[in-house]
């Protein structure tokens, strides 16, 4: 029996934005498949591992029957990707199969029952919502979440800390060894609170997220978060743990502080890098009035050094960092100048935005 | 060949190298460690602050709370280690047989050596002496033919003190010796002694090795020669640390994993203060070493940089669950990096 007739990207950008929390090899087989569901002219897709849910549906309204099916996300995702643009689609469903029909080819898939298939009920109460455009959002997690952890023993790091207090939030991600901070005003007043976002639904939302004016709400559920922007929700879990308090490891002292171009600089890093250890990673930075010099040497003894002329008329510091740690802080943020200050050798430095509090970046030095 | 071994001992270092610089704080209660708010641990603290019942792996928040007037100042490992490197080469004038035990102590083997008329007494003192005036500290020494009678002598005087075994003094001096000095036997093994009837060497030494072996193992035989004042462990220059751990036997078995969680703090505190003590080393990997009920025992180790609760907590679980009995012995190390020079990460938190 026919079920659904649509061009292929009708299916194919919806279904893209459930599949890439689907994991490969899961105790439920059925949580590798895919919920589609038909329901007057709207088709939804719907995928879960348990922690995170995402339901999106096709933008336009698509020809054929009401009907609910689940399927390998992989497979059909593979499929769609493989059919030329603009080819037209259709579903057939048959026996507890499915039929897949483009141009010439014919697949014919697997289906589990959609009955079977395990949904996140989103909790009732929400304790604040807010809203903003998509693109803010986007830049702000941009320039912190390179620093969360990546399966730490210490859970609560493998994530990013949002906070709301009165109209500010605030994002913070950290590793243990530098920590990215990043801060937004929003219309609405906002009640303190705080969860950690997992790492997978981080790098999902980031993914989901346009660069356009169109709203994202928020809702904090307690133990669960609702994201809905457009046609799509996203609901996940968030950590229970407790996250390190930042504004202790801020560092209000560092005397040693100048202006930095960031191009060039990260220019230099990317080419002294080259050279750093393969394993450790370590660079050697040299502030002197005046100059900045970066040292990179190897196991190997090869050796790379680049100087910038800096405006610098403090003291001389000789400091070591993980070369990559700089490298993230410079990638990810799309500014011209930025301001450094160091303490000493032993001292977390200070990277941020010139006359702006919204962005901290603090990072703990290597001894090399 | 009878051996002549001196094991010096600096007094106080960390706190002695501030007293140096800081004249002031000679006269006042003064302690080497970490932040009090920040769960800091003593490393070291002078005389007067010892007078206070203030001790080395104390919590710096208990330190204060027996001296209020104590003033707790961060290390400057690279001054500890210039001074450590200055004693040092005044050990290489009279041997180069040097076995570092940290950056404070370390034991010479001086036989058979020319200066003055090698003679381990006079050389001992005189090595003090250059130690006083070249270092501006003061150390401690123990003079006997092997490490385990020097080591026990160099803190029979301390501070600034010497004492002499000569061979023919041994077995005496080992006879009257509460076992309690003996190395490796702490509190626990002191009272089991004890209520063996065993309270000196001479006690020691009149049981056999079969019966030792039965009541402590392994150990039982090391017991056997130490209660005889013998031991044949050479000095060794080029020994390598390669871990740095601290462990306790408990007085009643812990009966939980919960229980086990709550003793881990304490053990961290010590560990890190070990640590401080030998220098800060790099480290490679953790170490959680448990022993059950049954004298069975277990070791889970996991790679990591720095010693953090979180993980140690983790492999502790992982080691507990391995029997699910009662534990009577628990034990947190590292494992050192292979070179003491390898680049290090700092952490940005200090109790994670």
């Amino acid at each position: 029996m026919l079920i659904l007739q649509a061009e292929r990207d009708a299916l194919l950008k919806p279904l893209l934005a459930v599949t890439g929390i689907v994991e490969r090899r899961h105790t439920l087989p059925i949580l590798s498949n895919v919920l589609v569901e038909k329901k007057g002219g709207e088709v939804s897709f719907l995928a879960t591992d348990l922690e995170i849910q995402i339901n999106t549906a096709s933008p336009e309204a698509l020809a054929g029957e009401n009907f609910r099916l689940t399927t390998s996300a992989k497979k059909l995702q593979d499929i769609l990707r493989a059919i030329p643009d603009k080819t037209m689609v259709t579903l057939e469903q048959q026996d507890g199969r499915l039929t897949l029909k483009a141009g010439k080819s014919r697949f014919n898939l697997q289906t589990l029952p959609a009955d079977d298939f395990p949904h996140l009920t989103a909790n009732q109460a929400a304790e604040a919502s807010f809203s903003l455009p998509q693109r803010e959002l986007r830049q702000l997690i941009a320039k912190v979440q390179y620093a969360m952890a990546v399966q730490d023993i210490r859970y609560y790091l493998n994530g990013l800390l949002l906070q709301t207090d009165g109209q500010a939030i605030r994002l913070v991600a950290t590793d243990g060894h530098r920590l990215a901070f990043a801060a937004a005003e929003v219309e609405t007043a906002l009640p303190k609170s705080e969860v950690i976002l997992p790492r997978k639904t981080v790098l999902e939302l980031y993914k989901l997220l346009q660069d356009s004016d169109e709203p994202i709400t928020i809702d904090l559920l307690g133990s669960q978060v609702r994201f809905s922007l457009g046609a799509t929700v996203i609901i996940s879990k968030v950590v229970d743990g407790k996250f390190p308090d930042y504004n202790r490891v801020i560092p209000l002292d560092n005397e040693k502080i100048f202006l930095i171009e960031r191009a060039p600089f990260l220019q230099a890093l990317q080419r002294a890098a080259i050279l750093a250890n393969e394993k450790f990673r370590g660079v050697r930075l040299v502030l002197k009035p005046g100059s900045l010099s970066i040292l990179c040497t190897n196991s190997e003894q090869e050796e790379a050094e680049e100087e910038l002329e800096i405006a610098y008329d403090g003291g001389t510091l000789e400091i070591g960092f993980n070369i990559n740690y700089l490298l993230d802080v410079l990638t990810n943020l799309p500014l011209d100048t930025l301001q450094l200050a160091f303490g000493d050798a032993t001292r977390s430095a200070l990277v941020t935005i010139p006359d702006n509090p919204n962005f901290k970046y603090i990072v703990m030095p290597m001894r090399i | 060949m009878t051996r002549k071994i001196i094991h010096v001992d600096c007094d106080c270092f960390y706190a002695a190298v501030e007293m140096r610089d800081n004249p002031a704080w000679r006269s006042i209660p003064l302690a080497v460690g970490g932040r009090p708010d920040a769960r800091g641990v003593i490393a070291t603290c002078n005389y007067i602050a010892r007078r206070y019942g203030v001790r080395s792996a104390m919590s710096s928040a208990q330190a204060l709370k027996r001296c209020p007037q104590l003033l707790i100042v961060p290390g400057d490992m690279a001054r500890y280690r210039e001074a450590s490197a200055q004693v040092t080469g005044i050990y290489r004038d009279y041997t180069d047989l040097i076995e570092p035990l940290s950056l404070d102590e370390a034991y010479l083997d001086v036989s058979g050596q020319p200066h003055l008329g090698g003679s381990a007494t006079l050389m001992a003192e005189e090595i003090r002496r250059r130690i006083r005036e070249e270092v501006g500290i003061t150390a401690s020494a123990g003079i006997a033919p092997n490490k385990f009678l020097a080591k026990v002598a160099s803190d029979w005087n301390k501070p600034d003190g010497q004492l002499v075994i000569r061979p023919c003094d041994v077995a005496a001096f080992v006879a009257a010796l509460p076992v309690g000095r003996i190395h490796g036997v702490g509190p626990v093994t002191t009272r089991k002694l004890n209520s063996l009837g065993i309270l000196t060497c001479a006690d020691l030494a009149r049981w056999s090795l079969a019966d030792l072996v039965r009541e402590f193992g392994r150990y039982g035989e090391r017991l056997h020669a130490l209660a005889r004042g013998e031991d044949d462990r050479p000095v060794n220059p080029s020994r390598v640390r390669k871990s740095v751990s601290v462990e306790e036997t408990y007085p009643t078995d812990l009966p939980d994993l919960e229980h086990c969680l709550a003793e881990l703090p304490p053990l961290i505190d010590r560990l890190r203060a070990r640590l401080v003590r030998a220098g800060e080393p790099a480290v490679r990997g953790l170490v959680v070493k448990l022993k059950f009920a049954d004298f069975t025992q277990t070791t889970v180790e996991q790679s990591a940089q720095g010693v953090e609760l979180a993980r140690l907590a983790c492999l502790l679980e992982a080691g507990y669950a391995r029997q699910a009995q009662p534990v009577r012995l628990l034990g947190v190390g590292v494992r050192l990096a292979e070179e003491g020079q390898l680049p290090r990460q700092l952490p940005l938190f200090d109790t994670l």
